[in-house]
């Protein structure tokens, strides 16, 4: 959940890129480092990996200024997608404010995202948040692969189509639907924030400016 | 294991990122490359290094982490390229710190974690550790009375193929005895009507009236009467003995039960045995018996008894219209050997390995309970002997029991 400290005058919270192993995370956060322009970004910070796999997380922090003065900041993080990472990625997730699903296309890889989602749930529950309400979007990622490797868009929407979750296509190697992902997540996180901050009120941020602050237009 | 729940991904403040750094060490190199005093405080003011008294018109650089400036570097000097060059350092030390701290706290959270599932799952395992402990308990206690109750059947079993092999003797010794009994008493009836007529003579005689007494001698042809009568009586007398034989054979069956050793020789059990059984096979097998010489031994005569009855009996029930059994005594290798064959139907082979098994019958229902071979091997291997069968469909089936010398 959001943190708000009143001496710093500061909001801020947590966003949770969660997925499979291999499935983009850690991509998508390269890319929001290039692609995003807010008042504040600071640098992706790569806990540690080995041969390119998250061992810890990498985390991304973003913030901007509200009218009202307040920082409002952002972190990113990605979790270890290996299973065997599981009681990290969890306190990963610990007081996530949000969600992004990062889902590998592939079609090799179906069995390993539904796991994954399982999992997601799972450990949404054992932190202590609640599955249907939490700010949640689905990415399916390296859609620049062949046609024949990956699910087409029906497929997957047809997988999809009793969820109720924003679902977005990408390709983080070349940095399409990144931006878009992320700017749904905000769209969801917003409203939970303003409940709990008065965003719009006290410090005049409505939802199109949030998104726009954050991602930098 | 108590840990402080910080959590790894809090915000960090410039006197928590420089806890535990080698201070004094900084100190000394920010004044070497600041060539002067030093300050180095947080954005509200609070000294964390250097020179206790503010500076009168101070250089700035702001020290930032993450997006926000957490402190100052000031100095008195005018050098801003240095001024910013050590800030820009103390940046680099305190992203290390953050990313240590971080890294130690997240790992201390999912320790505690692991640590608490491990502790969970502890107590789970010690939870159905004691209920197998109960269940195994509560097996243990079945199992018990199921071997009780097993052992009370099996006992009640053995009594019963006991009775069963005493019904079969009864019906052959009834079958003998009934024989003789029926015509001693038709001797006896007629012995009666001799010695009607002897008083019918007699008080003639007495009268005088000795025309009236030769015409009755006449009459009942007296002379064959006094024949007859000795005959009549030795007769019975005869059979009157072979009752007494097949009660006193009976006796060797009457101490079944009898527990006490007794020295026998094995020969005279196996000749009771042939006895008992002869009634009930005269008329359908030929009985041969081939008895060599044997020690005597020590043994339980009344149980052995009930095993050379219980395989004489098979043997009998196993012969076609005309038969024959064979039993045949001999030492071999300080082994008394008893052999008992019948040329009868034959044991197919693969019953031959389970025909001493409980209850293993091939007759039909009801003929015996299946125990009597099993209380054969038993009872032999009571005596530290062992019983063996070879047999061939339609030639026959022999029985060997071998019991240890002496
Ligand atoms: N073709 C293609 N490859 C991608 C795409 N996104 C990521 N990859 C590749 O997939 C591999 C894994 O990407 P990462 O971003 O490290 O995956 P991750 O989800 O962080 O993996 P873990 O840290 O192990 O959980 C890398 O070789 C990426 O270059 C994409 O959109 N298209
Ligand atoms: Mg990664």
């Amino acid at each position: 959940m959001a943190e708000i400290d009143e001496v710093n005058r500061k909001i801020t919270l947590k966003l949770v890129y969660y997925g499979p192993a291999q499935s983009g995370k850690t991509t998508n956060l390269m890319r929001l480092h290039d692609l995003l322009a807010p008042d504040l970004k600071g640098e992706v910070m790569t806990l540690e990996t080995q041969n390119d796999r998250t061992l810890f997380f990498d985390l991304l922090p973003l913030g901007f200024r509200t009218p009202s003065g307040w920082l409002v900041k952002l972190k990113l993080f990605t979790v270890p997608g290996q299973v065997a990472h599981d009681a990290t990625r969890k306190a990963v997730l610990s007081r996530a404010d949000g969600v992004v699903f990062v889902a590998d296309s592939q079609r090799t890889q179906s069995v390993n995202n539904a796991e994954a989602f399982q999992n997601l749930e799972e450990n949404v529950q054992r932190v202590g948040l609640d599955f249907a309400s939490v700010p949640l979007v689905v990415q399916f990622n390296k859609r620049d692969l062949p046609e024949a490797q990956i699910l087409s868009e029906e497929e997957v929407r047809a997988r999809w189509a009793q969820a109720p979750w924003p679902l977005v296509f990408s390709s983080a190697l070349i940095g399409e639907g990144v931006k878009e992902t992320f700017a749904r997540l905000l769209e969801q996180v917003y409203p939970v924030l303003d409940k709990f901050c008065a965003l719009q009120e006290s410090h005049g941020v409505d939802r199109q400016s949030f998104v726009a602050a954050v991602t930098g237009g | 294991m108590e840990l402080e729940p910080h959590t790894f991904d809090r915000e960090f403040d410039l006197a928590e990122l420089l806890a535990g750094m080698p201070l004094a060490r900084m100190a000394q190199i920010l004044a070497t490359l600041l060539a002067g005093e030093f300050r180095l405080v947080t954005v509200g003011g609070q000294l964390m290094l250097g020179r206790a008294e503010p500076f009168a018109q101070p250089c700035h650089a702001a020290i930032r982490h993450e997006l926000e400036t957490l402190g100052h570097l000031e100095s008195a000097s005018d050098g801003e390229a240095r001024l910013s060059a050590a800030a820009g350092m103390v940046e680099l030390v305190l992203q290390l710190s953050a990313r240590y701290r971080m890294a130690a706290d997240l790992h201390t959270e999912t320790v505690q974690e692991d640590y608490a599932a491990l502790q969970h799952q502890h107590a789970a395992l010690k939870e159905s550790e004691a209920r197998y402990k109960t269940l195994s308990e509560e097996l243990e206690e079945r199992v018990r009375q199921q071997v009780e109750t097993l052992e009370t059947a099996q006992r009640q079993l053995y009594q019963a193929e006991k009775l069963a092999s005493i019904g079969q003797l009864a019906a052959g010794v009834a079958h003998e005895i009934n024989n003789p009994i029926g015509f001693i008493r038709s001797n006896l009836s007629t012995a009666q009507q001799y010695v009607r007529n002897l008083e019918r003579l007699a008080a003639l005689m007495k009268a005088g009236d000795m025309a009236q007494f030769q015409a009755l001698w006449n009459e009942a042809d007296m002379a064959f009467v006094t024949e007859d009568f000795a005959a009549l009586l030795g007769e019975s007398v005869a059979g009157a003995d072979r009752v007494a034989k097949i009660v006193a054979d009976l006796k060797g069956f009457s101490n079944v039960d009898q527990t006490e050793e007794e020295i026998v020789n094995l020969n005279d059990n196996l000749r009771f045995a042939c006895n008992v059984i002869a009634g009930q096979i005269k008329d359908k097998a030929e009985l041969v018996l081939e008895l060599g010489e044997l020690p005597r031994i020590l043994c339980l005569p009344g149980h052995l008894n009930q095993v050379f009855l219980n395989l004489l009996l098979n043997a009998a029930q196993s012969l076609p219209d005309q038969g024959r059994i064979k039993v045949c005594s001999d030492v071999l290798n300080h082994e008394i050997r008893i052999l008992i064959s019948d040329n009868g139907c034959g044991i197919p082979e693969g019953n031959l390995d389970r025909i001493f098994d409980p209850f293993f019958t091939t007759r039909e229902v009801g003929s015996g309970t299946g125990l009597g071979l099993t209380v054969c091997r038993d009872i032999v291997q009571a005596h530290g002997g062992r019983i063996g069968v070879e047999s061939k469909v339609g030639a026959g089936t022999t029985f060997t029991v071998y019991l240890p010398v002496g």
